[in-house]
């Protein structure tokens, strides 16, 4: 009895403690001074302007026949930029009849369809034609626009490509064209039908052609093909026809994709010049990266709690293109700072971006919102406070941006921080 | 059944002894205040459910208190002791009003007779409670425009007061009773920052704060007759010092208390007390208070009634005056298996005012008290 008794008591007990222990809530509107903490939350807000203390571009990063873009565009006074490509050979015999393994001799070509995919457009530009160029099988990564001067004087055809999209099914069924519109990457294919005049077949290349591909439109034209470094490089199709071993010819279809390409250009404005200067620059082609070395104050290292960082850029050089060749600039931690060579980091919290938008006008400021790379600065003091500016994607988009160096005075690189102070915890 | 109740007893105080080894000490605070904000904080109480609910005027004679030391030697057996005390909080001030509430452990005891004269004994009891958390909104001219913000500061913890007590009686009027007070504790320290502006990103900054210090108390109990008992006692605390992490950030002299009750028990079950204590909380950069309180235990047998009044000073508080609390309490008792097992409940209304702020507030008390 006594034993239920003092069983059922603690049982009580412990039901009331529970019931009653389990609440928590401390928290009140302080009134300072009277009743709030001697000590004080202090948060500062100051603009470093000589923290970048070293800085240089580099260009040659991505060449155009490394890129991942194919960039064409035809932008008056500004640049004239062809996109230029070789495919692979087909051999000089295809297979007779499907199943077997009897080969015959190619003796002619009907047709050749060439697809090639736009990846990035200007939508504002109407009538979109791409322009179709037969060019010497030997071009390389060293062709230049001028050394294929004798080229461009003839094109092949031309293909309006809003024109076409706006036909039934996107297809002209009397020259064989089509536009195919990918509704989730936006990806514009386009097909052109070349015959065996525009593209003949020669044994003695065993099918390999050559082409370059000039865009214009009403206004400013500017696109990006993909390229074989994309996975949608340009690709052709061989509608041959094939000795049936002696007896007749039948036709036979055979594709292949490019083996080379590239894109050549010709700087019409100095404002796109490549060479280097004391200017931090940025894109373009070949891609250039400027790398700016951070000298941070010890406190703002050790002893803060960053609440924003902003780097503040002011352009020297403004990008030239059209609205739709706006690119991403990225502040892209680096692993260990070999100038050039610095490998970047793979870690996501230490690369801030910006868009950079064409329009952008000398004198503009370009913020770049850096905090998690500050506060990963502070949590990793053995990394390298340098950061490379590059364009991201880069080899994708032409305009080349650059900003005043740390060398500038006045107008050198900033960084505009919001702390708050170490708090004076163990004080009464 | 006899066994039984033992075995279970000895349960019960394996289990307190846990307790009291594993217990984390920023848990034992024994009331949060807003009075805590400014300076060392809020003195915490030494004393049992059963004393409290007198008003802590049977905190002097209580063997499960730790107010006098020489209230051991009542300890005839082997008894530990827990309290759990759940505060509902209002503060007003400037016209507004916050409603909070906390749950806290204040206090644990355990002792137990050496010998027919000789009883030592010892325990956690708060000696500054350091738990608060104040949110102020301010702004802040960032980047050319007003960046509204909340700021939130907080502790969370209390310095704990580790007795190691004995009690010795040496004639039937005549006891004494010392004691050594080991002050450890911590509070975990919050500063936080968010702005309304989410591109600006909040910050937090916390720390544990370490405290410590030593103390030393005495006591004597005169019983002229056997219905009346008049107990007088002192403590002496050197300093708390504050570290954080390996750096002393602080050192601050404690007080010296002074105290004295008397009780008179005009039958066995009706008792009444009163007391009166001083502490120079001026050397710690605060007011000097002084304390009384008034109570009675009403009823012979397992279920008796408890009641009280107490009033005094905050050592800390804004102005030139220091602030004020009174309180009233009532309470009662259960034994269980021949009194081996006590369970006090108590019910504490507490005014606190000073500084234009008026603090109110309830607090349940639950007690269990073993004696295997």
């Amino acid at each position: 009895m006594r034993r239920a008794a003092l069983t059922a008591a603690l049982t009580a007990v412990a039901a009331l403690t529970a019931a009653t222990a389990c609440t928590e809530d401390v928290t009140a509107p302080g009134h300072c001074p009277d009743f709030c903490p001697s000590g004080s939350i202090n948060g500062v807000d100051t603009v470093l302007q000589t923290v970048v203390q070293r800085d240089s571009a580099f260009r040659g990063f991505v060449q155009p026949h490394e890129a991942s873009s194919l960039l064409a565009a035809t932008l008056p006074g500004v640049i004239d930029s062809r996109a230029i490509f070789r495919t692979l050979p087909i051999g000089d015999s295809l297979v007779v009849e499907s199943g077997t393994t009897t080969m015959g001799e190619i003796v002619g070509v009907d047709s050749l369809t060439l697809a090639l995919t736009i990846t990035r457009r200007d939508t504002s530009a109407h009538n979109l034609t791409l322009v179709y160029y037969r060019l010497p099988l030997g071009i390389d990564s060293t062709t230049t626009f001028g050394g294929l001067a004798g080229s461009w004087t003839d094109s092949l055809r031309s293909l309006n490509v809003d024109s076409v999209y706006a036909l039934a099914g996107h297809v002209d069924p009397l020259r064989g064209d089509s536009v195919f519109v990918d509704t989730t990457t936006h990806y514009v294919t386009v097909i052109a039908k070349l015959d065996s005049a525009m593209a003949p077949f020669v044994p003695a290349d065993s099918g390999k052609v050559a082409f370059g591909v000039r865009v214009v439109a009403d206004s400013r034209a500017s696109v990006a093909l993909g390229s074989v470094e994309s996975g949608l490089g340009p690709r052709i199709t061989w509608y041959a026809e094939v000795d049936s071993v002696g007896k007749d010819t039948v036709p036979r279809p055979a594709s292949t994709s490019d083996q080379f390409d590239s894109f050549v250009f010709n700087l019409v404005s100095p404002a796109v010049d490549t060479t280097l200067d004391s200017t931090l620059a940025v894109g373009g082609m070949p891609v250039a990266r400027s790398i700016m070395r951070f000298a941070l104050p010890r406190a703002i290292r050790d002893s803060v709690q960053i609440s924003r960082a902003t780097l503040v850029l002011v352009t020297a050089r403004p990008p030239e293109g059209v609205p739709a060749d706006s690119f991403t600039l990225a502040a892209h931690g680096v692993l260990a700072d070999f100038g050039a060579k610095s490998p970047l980091s793979p870690d996501a919290s230490r690369v801030a971006t910006t868009r950079v938008h064409i329009g952008i006008a000398r004198g503009d400021t370009v913020r770049i919102e850096m905090t998690d790379i500050l506060r990963s600065w502070q949590i990793d003091t053995l990394a390298p406070t340098t950061l490379a500016l590059r364009q991201v994607p880069e080899g994708t988009e032409f305009p080349e941006i650059r900003f005043e160096p740390s060398t500038n005075t006045g107008l050198a690189p900033a960084l505009h921080v919001t702390y708050v102070r170490r708090f004076p915890f163990g004080k009464p | 059944m006899r066994q039984a109740v033992r075995r279970l007893g000895g349960q019960a105080v394996r289990t307190a002894l846990a307790l009291l080894a594993a217990y984390p000490p920023n848990r034992l605070s024994a009331q949060d205040s807003q009075f805590s904000v400014r300076g060392l904080g809020v003195p915490g109480r030494w004393e049992s459910v059963r004393a409290r609910t007198t008003g802590g005027a049977f905190g002097p004679f209580d063997p499960r208190s730790s107010v006098a030391d020489v209230s051991l030697t009542d300890a005839l057996q082997l008894t530990a002791t827990a309290a759990e005390a759940t505060t509902y909080r209002r503060a007003e001030i400037g016209g507004s009003r916050d409603d909070l509430r906390s749950s806290r452990f204040p206090f644990m005891g355990l002792a137990g007779p050496l010998s027919r004269r000789f009883v030592v004994g010892g325990g956690f009891a708060t000696y500054l409670d350091r738990t608060y958390s104040i949110v102020t909104r301010d702004s802040q001219m960032l980047r050319g425009a007003y960046a509204p913000y909340t700021d939130r500061i907080g502790s969370d913890g209390a310095v704990a007061d580790l007795r190691f007590a004995a009690g010795a009686r040496f004639r039937s009027w005549l006891a004494i009773g010392a004691g050594a007070h080991v002050l450890s504790g911590s509070s975990r320290q919050t500063a936080q920052r968010i702005y309304d502006d989410t591109t600006f990103l909040g910050t937090t900054q916390t720390a544990v704060v370490r405290y410590d210090g030593f103390g030393i108390s005495g006591s004597v109990a005169l019983d002229p007759v056997p219905a009346v008992r008049i107990v007088g006692y002192a403590r002496s605390d050197d300093r708390l010092r504050t570290r954080l992490g390996d750096t002393e950030t602080d050192r601050t002299d404690l007080p010296t208390t002074l105290g004295a009750a008397v009780r008179w028990s005009p039958s066995p079950s009706a008792r009444v007390a009163g007391t009166v204590m001083w502490r120079s909380w001026s050397d710690a950069g605060g007011f000097n208070t002084t304390s009384w309180s008034a109570g009675a235990e009403v009823g012979a047998g397992p279920t008796p009634l408890r009641f009280g009044v107490r009033g005094g000073q905050l050592p800390f508080g804004p102005g030139t005056v220091a602030p004020t609390e009174l309180g009233v309490t009532l309470g009662t008792g259960k034994g269980f298996s021949g009194n081996r097992a006590l369970v006090d409940l108590g019910l504490e209304r507490l005014v606190r005012t000073g500084g234009g702020l008026t603090e109110t507030a309830w607090t349940v008390l639950v007690g269990l008290t073993i004696r295997p």
